[in-house]
């Protein structure tokens, strides 16, 4: 999927540094990811300072909102639009979450679950397909996070991405602070989870901070990485035994500029780390 | 032809997130999933789960709220002073017209159902107003960048035409909406014309016109200067170009031109 230049750990542009990051190139951040809902169509300071990065950084694109899950047609004026960002972007892939966002045309701006069933897992398969093929680039799909099952059941979490990701066969955006939340939350062993899994197809990872709410995890975005989930990114990395590039989430409470950096190096480092461990197994 | 039973777990949820009878919902979300012919199992499924489902609705509804109260903190206030804004918002959100899947267009949507709906205005009658103010500079500072108009000239003649930069807005208002604030949200009753547009460093200014002189950058955009400004009665020809010259140094003009700009 030539990640040549994308390798390491590599951090979510976000409105408030950007002026600092069009500023330097010292940052030492391997490449950024954007979300193209953000840049398309905008106009003005901040999206002049965000073409610029865009010009010179290596980029991967993660969209938001695409109701991969559901069922309103596509928008595509905007997949047109979308289509030539990624190609002017250079993006080897582009990812989207497994999961629905709007309903009878009404956005909702969350990322819901699709219910665990045989009639959502055919009904999402043909979307992704349909959507893959509007893309110009190989599309992968993320595992998110989730609260509840949406109605009754018919197989597990990993049945069903499992399931999807083969019979629409795409690639994985594997986010393991994701795995984490639902693990605490559902009460499994987040390790045995992946093992289930088709890790053949996971093209880059996502790591995250989350917070407690009362008996809750939930997925904010908005706190340090905490040192469970690098473990389980060390060990991801570990069982893939290649470097797939890993990308900082960081959405709320978003810190200044030079901590996110210093939070970057510090998962660089753990990385490095899991990576030269399976090299010394391999030698 | 039947639902699919997937669309209707999702219109179920779409109903659990956006719906506004709360305590209903709290008491008993499997409640959505029967009014969805969803079969019994769903239906436990939902009420066996109510942390996990009321989550969603706490999450999905904060996203849609957010940018509502940031971008319109006056009306919030003016609103909160009656406990109106809830209801507000909760009208908003039944009428479903958040279309896009663009965060940014929310507040644009919420725009475009105060304005369609009528709501408040006859207890406010510069609600619509006042909402408009409150996102007129950030409205500009995003409009979407594009290729410079070519073929302008920079001084203006009595026989040219004012061609705006595409991101410029000229704006009458019945109440002096621009001034209000959070401490003091009803605005006074007083006509206001207001310059809004991006400068050379992509950021959005405003400008307090005079009646004149909206009305002119308005009719001159289809009318020659000269028969435009007598038109309106403006007297001084060398005032007037001094003004425009400046206008279009600073951005909200992107030049003149000897056709109608919307005909050649
Ligand atoms: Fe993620």
């Amino acid at each position: 999927m030539g990640q040549g230049r994308f390798t390491g750990v590599g951090v979510g542009l976000r409105r408030p540094h950007l002026e600092q990051v069009a500023g330097r190139e010292d940052h030492g951040v391997p490449f950024w990811e954007t979300c193209p809902e953000n840049v398309i169509g905008e106009g003005g300071r901040f999206h002049r300072m965000t073409r610029a990065i865009l010009e010179r950084e290596p980029i991967l694109t993660h969209g938001l909102a695409m109701s991969v899950g559901g069922f309103d047609p596509w928008d595509e004026a905007y997949l047109q639009d979308l289509g030539e960002f990624i190609l002017h972007s250079g993006t080897p892939w582009h990812s989207e979450h497994l999961c629905f966002t709007s309903v009878d045309g009404s956005c909702l701006h969350e990322l819901l679950p699709i219910p665990f069933t045989r009639e959502a897992l055919r009904h999402t398969i043909t979307r992704v397909r349909g959507l893959q093929s509007r893309l110009p680039v190989p599309l992968l799909l993320e595992n998110i996070t989730y609260y509840a099952e949406l109605g009754n059941a018919e197989m597990d979490e990993a049945d069903f991405v499992s399931a999807v990701l083969e019979g629409a066969d795409v690639g994985w955006l594997l986010d393991v602070n994701n795995v984490y939340v639902n693990a605490l939350n559902f009460g499994f062993d987040p390790k045995e989870w992946l093992s289930r899994m088709p890790l053949e197809r996971v093209a880059q990872l996502h790591i995250a901070g989350h917070r407690k709410f009362g008996d809750l995890t939930i997925d904010t975005h908005g706190a340090d990485v905490i040192d469970p989930v690098i473990d389980l990114m060390q060990w991801t990395l570990a069982r893939l035994g290649r470097p797939v590039p890993v990308l900082l989430e960081r959405d709320n409470h978003i810190p200044a500029l030079d901590a996110l950096l210093a939070e970057r190096a510090r998962l660089q480092r753990a990385y490095d780390a899991a990576l030269a461990l399976c090299e010394v197994r391999h030698a | 032809m039947h639902e699919s039973r997937t669309l209707r777990l999702q219109r179920a949820m779409g109903a659990l997130v956006l719906d506004g009878d709360e305590t209903a919902i709290e008491a008993d979300p499997g409640r959505v999933a029967r009014r969805h012919d969803l079969p019994g199992a769903d239906q436990r499924a939902f009420r066996d789960q109510v942390l996990g489902m009321l989550t969603y609705r706490e999450l999905a509804r904060a996203s849609l709220i957010e940018p509502l109260e940031t971008m319109f903190p006056v009306l919030k206030a003016l609103l909160d002073g009656t406990e109106s804004w809830e209801p507000c918002v909760q009208a908003f959100l039944d009428a479903r017209m958040v279309r896009s899947s663009q965060y940014r267009d929310i507040a644009a949507a919420f725009l475009g159902w105060l304005a369609t709906s009528r709501w408040g205005l006859e207890r406010w009658p510069f609600l619509l107003e006042l909402a408009h103010a409150e996102i007129l500079e950030t409205l500009v500072a995003r409009f979407p960048d594009s290729d410079p108009i070519e073929g302008l000239h920079p001084d203006p003649g009595p026989a040219d035409f004012v061609v705006l930069d595409p991101a410029t807005q000229v704006v009458t208002y019945t109440h002096a909406v621009h001034r209000a604030c959070v401490e003091a949200p009803s605005p006074e009753p007083r006509p206001t014309h207001l310059l809004a547009f991006r400068d050379e460093a992509g950021l959005a200014r405003l400008m307090e016109l005079t009646a004149a002189t909206a009305a002119l950058l308005v009719r001159a955009q289809s009318q020659p200067l000269a028969e435009a400004a007598a038109a309106l009665d403006i007297p001084d020809p060398a005032e007037l170009t001094r003004l425009l010259q400046d206008l279009r140094r600073e951005g909200a003009i992107a030049g003149f031109q000897a056709t109608p700009p919307f005909t050649s």
